[in-house]
């Protein structure tokens, strides 16, 4: 179990190490940067919802930022290993094609993590010269949305064990679109009179993780309004949400592996 | 116990969408010995990058059997005592050669001080020292194959098993890979290693196989492949350019073949032919012996004639 481990820890750092001499990483932090300089200009338009406008562009940042990025650097993850033929050199290592899935996997997770934390620690710098309390609820909604960025990660990976980086990265960003528009498909099986589009809903609740869950602003979730700005989720939720999230990412990276062993590599 | 044990392997590729299946693999059997140095030779497409990639795990074999040390193929023990150069070996092009070997060394569980001794004594050793601080993506082809042998070597692999080492290698490379092959070989080791080169293979090994097709032809001694019997003898004399047409044309008859260069002839002699009376005919007419050299079939005779009977050889031209 230690060794299996320890292949896994060198396949993540490599995979990090991979992504932080990625110029591309430091174009997403500049946009989310960028983003973070809008959301002070747009706050301080904004003349009675100052704070809310301000953390809401804040954490819509993070999110977008996090999730491109996670497509981004996911699409590509198994796919271009194969490509470039680098994939040669490892495989040929005692090292199973699960541990390499999963390795590159939370190599991308750490980026990913590393960058919510910078792109957080550039809200609060945004807030704090706004003058918006950074509340506890903020804190949750960071959480929530790093958790919704890794089910996006894994997503992205699981594409990229079968699929080019083009079709991969639609195939992503649909699901990502899709799984944030849970509660509307949940509404159309609901309410639907057509039968066609009741399977249909219901067949897509069922193959889309639900990243609703993890959205954070201004919804409602089981019928509770869930926004930063006034009464937000406790951390029962978020512990949930994440367990929901965890759940959806390992039965992601099985079928990527399962999927991965099963390739030739020629 | 063999190093390497296959029976009847059978690899079959099938192509995506379509399902055409594209053999190429057919049975091969053969068994590597405890310290040989094992060519394996093929043109393109015979399946000898099909057979190295079954037996490293990069594809999954369709039919028989392999063994690597008593290990089944594939196996995760089998690559344990392996060390594996793939043709052209492409790498993480943004790491320097220390973090590439400090990752393959993490890969075979090696603790922190092995792992960066093994690394300083291998780039020093593929004479890779001046270079290590730069990322790979600046290494020269030659430069990229002396990484890769000393990844393959990071394990201190009781079997290497190389794919091409010496395909676009300038003589320099090629030299240095050779002396590397012959000291793994002083040190124990078993190599196993295809090539189209065969001088290379000539020189270096203990036997060789021949695949053709998918298929084996030939395994054995290259000395005990080949016919010992002479072919013909090639004789080339100094004759002055001067020299009579009648006299030159004597000469030439005597030979299956003759071609002049300035103040030279050169002949083939049949096998079976009287090289003494044409000597003596040549010397009669002035003319001086520079060679005599019976020739022998070698290896490439061999290697030509089986691709020829086998009408081209190609097994999965595509796959390799």
């Amino acid at each position: 179990m230690t060794a299996s481990l320890g292949r896994i820890w060198a396949v993540a750092l490599n995979a990090f190490r991979e992504a932080v001499r990625n110029r591309v990483l430091y174009g997403v932090v500049a946009l989310v940067l960028i983003f973070n300089l809008m959301a002070v200009v747009v706050g301080a338009l904004s003349i009675t919802e100052q704070a809310r406008v301000a953390r809401d562009l804040g954490l819509a940042g993070t999110s977008i930022g996090g999730g491109l990025t996670a497509i981004v650097i996911g699409v590509s993850l198994l796919y271009t290993e194969v490509q470039k033929r680098t994939i040669y050199a490892i495989i040929s290592k005692p090292l199973a094609r699960w541990e390499f899935v999963v390795g590159k996997y939370l190599g991308m997770a750490l980026v990913l993590t590393v960058l919510v934390g910078l792109f957080t620690l550039a809200m609060v710098a945004m807030l704090s010269y706004r003058g918006v309390a950074v509340a506890g609820a903020v804190g949750q909604a960071v959480v929530l949305t790093w958790c919704e960025v890794l089910v996006v990660a894994a997503i992205a990976v699981f594409f990229s064990s079968f699929s080019s980086p083009f079709l991969s990265g639609l195939f992503a960003l649909a699901l990502w679109l899709i799984g944030r528009l849970t509660p509307d498909l949940r509404a159309a099986v609901a309410t639907s009179e057509a039968g066609w589009i009741d399977a249909v809903s219901s067949a897509t609740l069922a193959v889309v993780p639900d990243l609703h869950l993890f959205s954070v602003s201004g919804r409602a979730v089981d019928g509770h309004h869930v926004s930063v700005n006034g009464d937000f989720v406790g951390w029962g939720y978020v512990s949930t949400a994440a367990v929901h999230g965890a759940l959806w990412i390992a039965g992601l990276l099985v079928l990527a592996s399962l999927i991965f062993r099963r390739r030739d590599f020629v | 116990m063999a190093v390497i044990a296959v029976t009847e392997l059978v690899k079959t590729y099938v192509t995506p969408f379509r399902r055409r299946r594209v053999p190429a693999l057919r049975g091969v059997s053969f068994a590597v010995e405890p310290g040989e140095v094992f060519g394996f030779l093929g043109p393109n497409g015979a399946g000898k990058t099909t057979t190295i990639r079954c037996l490293v795990g990069l594809c999954a074999i369709t039919a028989g059997r392999a063994e690597i040390l008593g290990a089944p193929v594939p196996s995760r023990a089998a690559r344990q005592r392996l060390g594996f150069l793939p043709e052209h070996p492409y790498f993480y092009d943004y790491l320097t050669v220390g973090e590439l070997l400090d990752l393959g060394g993490r890969l075979f569980g090696l603790d922190r001080s092995e792992r960066r001794r093994r690394a300083d004594r291998l780039i020093e050793r593929v004479g890779l020292g001046r270079g290590r601080a730069l990322p790979l993506k600046k290494y020269s082809k030659g430069m990229l194959q002396r990484a890769g042998l000393a990844m393959a070597l990071i394990n201190d692999p009781e079997l290497i098993i190389l794919d091409e080492p010496m395909s676009g290698l300038d003589p320099v490379g090629r030299k240095e890979i050779r002396d590397l092959i012959l000291e793994q070989r002083d040190a124990g080791k078993t190599v196993f290693f295809s090539s189209h080169i065969l001088s290379d293979v000539e020189s270096l090994c203990d036997r060789v196989a021949i695949c053709v097709g998918g298929q084996i032809r030939d395994i054995g001694k290259p000395r005990d492949l080949v016919d010992a019997t002479t072919l013909d003898v090639e004789v080339t004399l100094a004759l002055a350019d001067d020299a009579p047409a009648e006299a030159v044309a004597a000469i030439a008859a005597r030979g299956a073949s003759s071609r002049r260069t300035p103040g030279e002839l050169h002949l083939v002699v049949a096998a079976g032919g009287d090289v003494d009376d044409l000597l003596a005919l040549a010397r009669g007419h002035g003319a001086r012996v520079l060679a005599v050299t019976p020739r022998h079939e070698t290896l490439e005779d061999l290697f030509l004639r089986r691709v020829a009977a086998a009408g081209g050889g190609a097994g999965a031209e595509v796959m390799g």
